[in-house]
């Protein structure tokens, strides 16, 4: 693990309300440490999630965004994340062709009764992003 | 079914002219959409009632000013209001199926009329060729000849799609003997009421022979471009580098067919930052670019349109600092219509990909590995 200089990088979460929200808030009540690296936004449904939720953080210099939500067939609103999914799809292929690292965005689905999980991922997410590096668009001027 | 509509004097755009008096005065459409060539030799889109004014039609002209597509969809979008006959090249046909799709233009009572197009002159290098000698109108319709040696945009350059695909009245230029007539293709109820004659051998073996070897080239040219755009990003900083003289001007996003936003979000409050944003970025970086937020713009009406681009360049010819848009939003706007196996314009039936979805497709995504 690659800690250039005591790098900590900045997290933008946007979870939904039903699923990976109340999953995060289960590792709180279970006291389960996860890095405070991550700044969340609860959305009712990560079928909300306009890409451009994603590319601002990413264009401001933020490290690493993470969208989370219910898995597949458990949506709240029955159908809004596989939108999710085919919107992520999209995203990630842009970023690709446009030469930014899609790497820094991850869609994960965790469930409301997933509170470990949702700490490894975020322990994973910091792990990840702190051997990425941080965001060049952070320090670019023309952007 | 094949026809062939009459030409006299080798004159293609006369044969044309009387075909669009026959679709108004025939009462199958009341209203006609065609470029017009005013006196002063403007190419003007116009919504045609009166079959008098048809004496001016000219969508033979090799120039675009807009695309159509967005006249089509005010004169449609909120419904039919008579029954039009509406003329459009193939990439503003596409443009008009995805606007379907995205509910903003409707095909009910549209009769669409397209033409092989070899392609179209940026308006100032048009305007030039007007004037000039030795302009080769039959050679440029048959063969894709140049119009007097001079370049096509670029979009047309690389266009692979100069066919139209889903047109109720096909003109088929490519390949044809224009002494004997203009190939047409069309049904049989529409060839009875505008009296064209079948004539099978109309779309000769000429037509492959154009056909065949400007399609190779287009080919070849546009993943050349593409892959040279590909390049140029990866080298220059990425997609900052492209759009350093970028002004957010929007011109882009106004001539854009597919963007129908009546209110851009980046048109709205949301991009109206306190000072101290652009303050606190400056301090950050040392210095700011303002006005800002422009990449964020342009990846965002990727992420909005990009599914639906059909690559016909009117970006690239609306920027005002010579930013070569269209290529970059036609080479990864390809890639992400590449990954749902999507063509845009190809099959008005077909659901956009970002409106419909599969339950058991990319399952690894969003689960741990």
């Amino acid at each position: 693990m690659s800690d250039q200089n005591g790098f900590e990088p900045r997290i933008v979460a946007y979870l939904c309300n039903w699923c990976t929200y109340t999953g995060a808030d289960l590792a709180g009540t279970s006291r389960l440490q996860y890095p405070p690296n991550i700044r969340i936004i609860r959305t009712m449904c990560s079928g909300a999630v306009d890409p451009v939720y994603a590319l601002k953080p990413l264009l401001d210099g933020v490290d690493g965004i993470i969208i989370g939500g219910c898995h597949p067939g458990d949506c709240h609103y029955q159908t809004g994340n596989y939108k999710t999914r085919r919107r992520f799809v999209a995203l990630q292929e842009i970023l690709k062709a446009s030469g930014f690292e899609d790497e820094r965005i991850w869609l994960r689905w965790i469930s409301a009764s997933e509170g470990q999980k949702f700490a490894d991922t975020i322990n994973e997410f910091v792990t990840s992003l702190k051997e990425l590096g941080p965001n060049p668009m952070r320090q670019a001027l023309a952007v | 079914m094949i026809g062939l509509i009459p030409v006299e004097n080798s004159e293609p755009l006369g044969a044309v002219r009387s075909l669009l008096r026959q679709l108004l005065q025939s009462g199958l459409v009341e209203a006609l959409f065609v470029p017009l060539e005013m006196e002063s030799g403007a190419i003007t889109p116009a919504l045609v009632t009166d079959p008098d004014h048809l004496a001016r039609a000219n969508p033979l002209a090799p120039a675009m000013p807009i695309n159509s597509a967005r006249a089509v969809s005010a004169l449609t979008g909120k419904h039919s209001p008579a029954r039009l006959g509406v003329v459009l090249r193939p990439c503003e046909l596409r443009a008009l199926v995805e606007l379907v799709k995205l509910q903003q233009a409707s095909l009910e009572e549209v009769t669409l009329i397209s033409l092989d197009c070899p392609g179209t002159y940026e308006w100032a290098e048009y305007k030039t060729l007007q004037h000039a000698n030795g302009t080769n109108l039959t050679g440029y319709l048959t063969k894709g000849e140049a119009y007097n040696g001079h370049g096509l945009r670029q979009a047309c350059q690389m266009c692979s799609q100069p066919v139209p695909a889903g047109a109720d009245i096909h003109l088929q230029f490519f390949g044809a003997d224009l002494v004997t007539g203009i190939p047409v293709e069309l049904d049989a109820g529409l060839a009875e009421l505008l009296e064209i004659a079948v004539n099978t051998d109309a779309a000769g073996a000429d037509r492959q022979a154009v056909l065949d070897p400007l399609l190779a080239q287009r080919a070849q040219t546009r993943q050349h471009d593409l892959k040279a755009m590909g390049e140029h990003i990866a080298s220059n900083g990425g997609l900052p580098g492209v759009f350093e003289t970028c002004i957010r001007c929007y011109n882009c996003m106004t001539v854009c067919p597919i963007c129908y936003c009546k209110n851009c979000l980046f048109s709205t409050a949301a991009f109206n930052h306190a000072p101290e944003h652009y303050l606190n970025a400056a301090r950050r970086k040392g210095a700011m670019r303002m006005p800002g937020d422009i990449l964020l713009f342009h990846l965002t009406r990727m992420n909005h349109m990009g599914l639906s681009c059909v690559s016909c360049g009117m970006c690239t010819s609306a920027c005002p600092a010579d930013i070569p848009i269209g290529l970059v939003f036609s080479m990864v706007g390809e890639q992400v219509q590449a990954a749902f196996d999507y063509q845009p314009g190809k099959d008005v039936h077909e659901p956009l990909p970002l409106v419909t979805f599969e339950t058991n497709e990319w399952v690894e995504i969003g689960e741990v590995r």
